[in-house]
């Protein structure tokens, strides 16, 4: 009966939840679910992250090639990330090619790093104006669940922050790089951003976290960027039911406390010996 | 270099009729009606079924009055082979990957069940280490069977080479790479049929029944593991199975 109730009408299966202050989920609103980060699952990739939020999955892997610079810029490596929406990962898309929401996507995170100046892009010069590194970053989800983009965002930087470039050096008589497998340096990572999401349910109501059932039925979302200095990177709005000023403040405080509660997974996977840690 | 040494071993150190470790998980996903992860050595392939439903609307043309259709899309992450692909899916490979897994479970689920439906088979590899067509159709497997599709039997499948007249089962991608011929097959283990074979390279004929018998162990051998993979973690199958209810 209350499965009918769910399909039938979901705003007001939703609605008889909020009431009580709780959601479907047994959630508060205000509760984020259960973050889950694993480091290096896939060895073909020179970095790689697996992240759960909740039933949401998204990998990220990082791969290094070496390039031309851009004439503009002849000093800078290149980082290209990419946000794939798969038809596996939901019944909402369908096999094809990406569509808009993978689009915006990969245009946020391309936005992302170069805001929080994610990698000196220097130092992913080998000689300038002839070779220098480029870091694809592929990012696909396996599973959606609501909150993609958070758990790309947190897959995108843990995924970054475990690569490690061997050393290149460019043979002058032959014009060819040679590499050295042997001398290997980590990646330094300037900022260590988290994204926070959040829906508004009949514009008075901050759900934050959202799954993807509270996604359909809620009018507009909002994404948050922080760092762990309490520095706004990006504030995404993409229209939606009007806000105030307040509930943005609430929505940046909050995101500000979930950016603490990743910071420590950021913090217990980076020692070598773990590789898995929850909140 | 040779492929197995003079002591027997192969590469990574297996016997010539050693399968890699397989490693299955079923119902990982929560948005897709069947779901299933499995690894083989390496190779580590996730798939996602949805359906039976309605064909959606860039298919109605494939809409079969007697039976459903089978929408398959093979797709490898860039990430997941030593060489960054271009493309993740809609390459040639992946569309000829697409097309055999597609035609392998046509012959496997009872399509006549589900008139005037859709199911959608999608593959999505995530790290790649030979044999991928094996690891997609055992996945596959598994996913259809969680999401409760109606199956004339299990469908199994092993790849194997052959050198120094001894075949090897379930090649990994070192020994793909050393160019010799290379045989994969999808077998029913139970009802003891072929449903695929392909072989790739130039072997005598008199070699092909050692190949094929080869692979046969192997695909009753994965069988082995994901059924009894199946029994542990599917409680209520024990309990209604039919031996149950006459003892």
């Amino acid at each position: 009966m209350e499965d009918i109730f769910k399909h039938i009408q979901p705003v007001e299966y939703y609605k008889s939840f909020l009431k009580e202050n709780i959601r479907p989920d047994t959630r508060t609103l205000q509760q984020i679910r259960k973050t889950t980060l694993n480091v290096g699952p896939i060895t073909t990739a020179d970095g790689s992250a697996l992240v759960k939020i909740g039933n949401t999955m998204v990998m990220c892997g990082v791969k290094a090639e070496l390039t031309q610079p851009t004439a503009e810029e002849p000093k800078k490596g290149i980082i290209v990330p990419n946000l794939d929406l798969p038809a596996l990962c939901s019944s909402k898309f369908k096999p094809g090619p990406p569509n808009t929401q993978a689009q915006v996507g990969t245009k946020f995170l391309d936005n992302l790093i170069k805001i929080a100046n994610l990698v000196n892009s220097e130092d992913l010069c080998i000689v300038p104006d002839k070779l220098v590194w480029v870091l694809y970053c592929d990012v696909t989800c396996l599973n959606y669940d609501g909150c993609v983009i958070d758990a790309a965002v947190v897959a995108l930087v843990a995924a970054l922050r475990s690569v490690s470039l061997p050393s290149v050096t460019l043979n002058e008589e032959t014009d060819t790089p040679v590499t050295n497998i042997n001398e290997k340096t980590p990646l330094t990572i300037n900022c260590l951003p988290v994204a926070s999401s959040f829906s508004f349910f009949e514009s008075e109501h901050i759900i934050t976290d959202p799954t993807l059932s509270e996604e359909d039925i809620t009018s507009g979302c909002l994404t948050v960027v922080s760092d762990e200095h309490e520095n706004l990177l990006l504030v995404d709005r993409p229209g939606g039911v009007s806000i105030t000023e307040d509930q943005l403040e609430i929505c940046i405080q909050r995101s500000f406390k979930r950016t603490k509660e990743v910071h420590k997974l950021y913090k217990a996977v980076h020692k070598p010996s773990e590789s898995n840690d929850q909140t | 270099f040779e492929l197995i040494s003079d002591e027997g071993y192969r590469f990574d150190g297996r016997k010539p009729s050693e399968l890699r470790r397989v490693r299955c998980n079923m119902g990982v996903f929560t948005q897709a009606d069947g779901s299933a992860y499995i690894e083989q050595g390496n190779t580590k392939v996730l798939a996602a079924i949805y359906g039976p439903h309605e064909a959606s609307n860039n298919m109605r043309s494939r809409v079969c009055l007697d039976k459903c259709f089978i929408n398959c899309e093979f797709s490898q992450a860039m990430f997941s082979s030593a060489e960054r692909k271009k493309r993740s899916r809609g390459d040639r490979k992946g569309k000829d990957m697409s097309a055999h897994i597609k035609q392998t479970f046509e012959a496997a689920v009872r399509t006549q069940l589900y008139p005037r439906s859709q199911i959608d088979i999608y593959l999505q590899v995530l790290h790649s280490d030979g044999s991928l067509y094996c690891a997609c159709v055992n996945a596959a497997t598994l996913a259809l069977i969680d999401a409760g599709i109606a199956m004339k039997d299990y469908v199994c499948a092993c790849s194997a080479s052959l050198t120094k007249e001894t075949s090897l089962i379930d090649i990994n991608h070192v020994e793909e790479l050393a160019g010799c011929a290379e045989f994969s097959a999808a077998i029913m283990p139970k009802l003891d049929q072929i449903i695929y074979s392909e072989l790739n390279g130039r072997i005598h004929q008199d070699e092909l029944g050692q190949l094929v018998d080869a692979v046969t162990n192997g695909c009753k051998d994965i069988f082995a593991v994901i059924d009894r993979f199946e029994v542990i973690t599917d409680n209520t199958e024990i309990a209604v199975s039919p031996r149950s209810l006459h003892s």
